[in-house]
């Protein structure tokens, strides 16, 4: 590839920072009453988290992302699918910032949008999981598992984990349900002017 | 032995630290004089349009100060005067005073405050940044005297983007000083907070490496800029500015990102490096004083304000201070030089 025809490294392209850029600060405050400007750029919250590893952006990043309104990096980005809410970041945050409240908020979002997760299967994952708290609702291991490993192809992953699972008693095959099914109704209850995530 | 109050003081400087070291010996009837440059007491003070760490209007907290140095009977106020020359003797310095006129005065004095303060320094070699080249890049003491105006009305008509640039010649080992000036973390903020709020609808952009907010109810006072008025804080030393139609472009990178990034401004305002004033270093050379690489007067080993047996400094000739700092520093001199004409045999 020669220099006149080499694409412009897109990450490397100046920001623009102005007016419009605390917009989506503004939306997360009203939408999920997190104030990003409290955040102090300390990484505490990157340090603590248990998914790094696998994020290409790390929570503090993710919080910067916000600050400078980059919101189509946030909705295309590969952490939005990773984190699995495990609240390590808000426990270690001095501002107490709810960082999986703001990935919540973005993954509803990018779905609204029709953005798919570039990962494979995250959202059929999503899907089959929101499916069974609407059922049932809580989440059964077993059957989770098994819809996942049936309708993603992959009929024998993590199997070797069935047996040890099953002993420890987490894969009950007769999965209880809730008592006060009508209030799990409510949670899906389609907002107005916002698409469910499993409507 | 008693009290010994017939030597005079000689108080170098009239701004925040020299007024109150004036005061406190004038207080205990000491004999003093205070002498300043210009025609005003107040020094630095007198510029500007509000104060850290509680919005306090410097003009009405130096006021009452000039009030009691004007009944005190024992201080006597020089304006527009200098101190020319000064020769030691037995028990102090023979120092002459020259006031606008150029009439001479000769005085015989037991203790001597320095109080000169700072200036801020010159930007010319500054040239990315524009200042004196484009118009509405200002210094930060400049700054103050445009809040003056917008605080006395007269505010522009569209709201404008404000950017503060901070270590502008501090912390900079290639063209500025290797020293952080301490002092302007707290009034950047406290300006880019004045705007928002003379100016609900301006922007304020402040680029910091690091804000210090060091001090009783500083970083509180920071975060409540950040987090109430809205001040957006970008990590990054702006590299350039550039004039585009009638705005100024900044180029930097915001350095938690690791991407550049571009904000347009109406106004650029430099809190360039403290450095001792002139009036610091000619002192410090008629006086014979210590200073360190700099040019700040230098007090001895362990002490606060101490420079010589009877020299003592207070306020910003020695570093760059707060006016806070320099009152403790102003009423620490005004005790050491008591305890100086004082000293048993």
């Amino acid at each position: 590839m020669n220099a006149t025809t080499s694409p412009v490294n897109q990450y490397f392209k100046a920001l623009q920072l102005d007016e419009q850029s605390n917009s989506l600060s503004q939306e997360i405050l009203q939408n999920c009453g997190v104030e990003i400007e409290r955040c102090l750029e300390c990484g505490k919250c990157s340090g603590g988290c248990s998914n790094t590893h696998i994020f290409d952006y790390t929570p503090r990043k993710i919080v910067q992302l916000i600050k400078v309104g980059n919101e189509d990096r946030l909705l295309q980005m590969d952490a939005l699918w990773c984190c699995v809410a495990c609240q390590l970041c808000v426990d270690r945050c001095p501002s107490g910032i709810d960082i999986p409240r703001i990935i919540d908020y973005l993954r509803e979002r990018a779905i609204d949008r029709g953005i798919v997760p570039t990962r494979p299967n995250v959202k059929l994952f999503h899907e089959l999981m929101l499916d069974q708290v609407q059922k049932i609702g809580r989440v059964s291991e077993l059957y989770l598992i098994l819809n996942y490993n049936l309708k993603s192809k992959q009929y024998l992953n993590n199997a070797e984990l069935g047996p040890q699972m099953f002993f420890k008693g987490k894969l009950n095959p007769i999965p209880a349900r809730v008592k006060r099914m009508d209030k799990v109704k409510r949670l899906f209850r389609p907002k107005p002017g916002q698409k469910g995530v499993a409507e | 032995m008693g009290v010994h109050k017939e030597q005079t003081t000689l108080v170098i400087g009239g701004g925040a630290a020299g007024i109150e070291a004036a005061r406190m010996l004038g207080q205990a009837g000491y004999p003093v004089v205070l002498v300043e440059k210009s025609n005003r007491l107040g020094g630095v003070l007198n510029q500007l349009a509000s104060s850290f760490p509680r919005w306090e209007d410097p003009v009405k907290f130096v006021e009452p100060r000039i009030k009691d140095l004007e009944q005190s009977a024992s201080v006597k106020v020089l304006l527009e005067s200098t101190v020319i020359g000064c020769q030691k003797t037995e028990n102090g310095y023979q120092v002459q005073i020259k006031n606008i006129n150029g009439a001479v005065e000769e005085l015989q004095v037991g203790a001597v405050i320095i109080a000169t303060g700072f200036e801020m320094m010159d930007l010319s070699g500054y040239g990315e940044y524009g200042h004196g080249a484009f118009p509405n890049v200002y210094d930060s003491l400049e700054f103050e005297a445009v809040l003056k105006e917008w605080s006395a009305g007269k505010k522009p008509e569209k709201p404008p983007v404000v950017a503060f640039f901070k270590c502008v010649g501090s912390r900079d080992r290639s063209k500025g000083y290797p020293y952080c000036s301490k002092i302007c973390c707290m009034y950047s903020a406290k300006q880019a907070g004045l705007v928002k709020d003379l100016l609900p609808e301006a922007k304020s952009y402040v680029f910091y490496m690091d804000y210090r907010a060091s001090g009783k109810e500083y970083e509180e006072f920071v975060r409540s800029v950040i987090e109430d008025k809205h001040v957006r804080y970008v990590r990054g030393r702006p590299a350039k500015v550039l004039p585009e139609d009638d705005r100024l472009l900044i180029r930097c990178e915001d350095t938690l990102m690791g991407v550049p990034i571009e904000v347009r401004a109406d106004y650029i305002v430099l809190a360039a490096a403290i450095r001792p004033s002139r009036g610091t270093t000619e002192m410090a050379e008629m006086f014979g004083l210590e200073t360190d690489a700099y040019g700040f007067i230098e007090p001895e080993p362990f002490q606060a304000v101490k420079v010589q047996e009877r020299v003592f400094l207070a306020g910003s000739c020695g570093f760059a201070v707060e006016t806070l700092g320099a009152l403790q520093q102003g009423a620490a001199a005004a005790a050491q030089a008591m305890a100086v004409l004082n000293q048993a045999d």
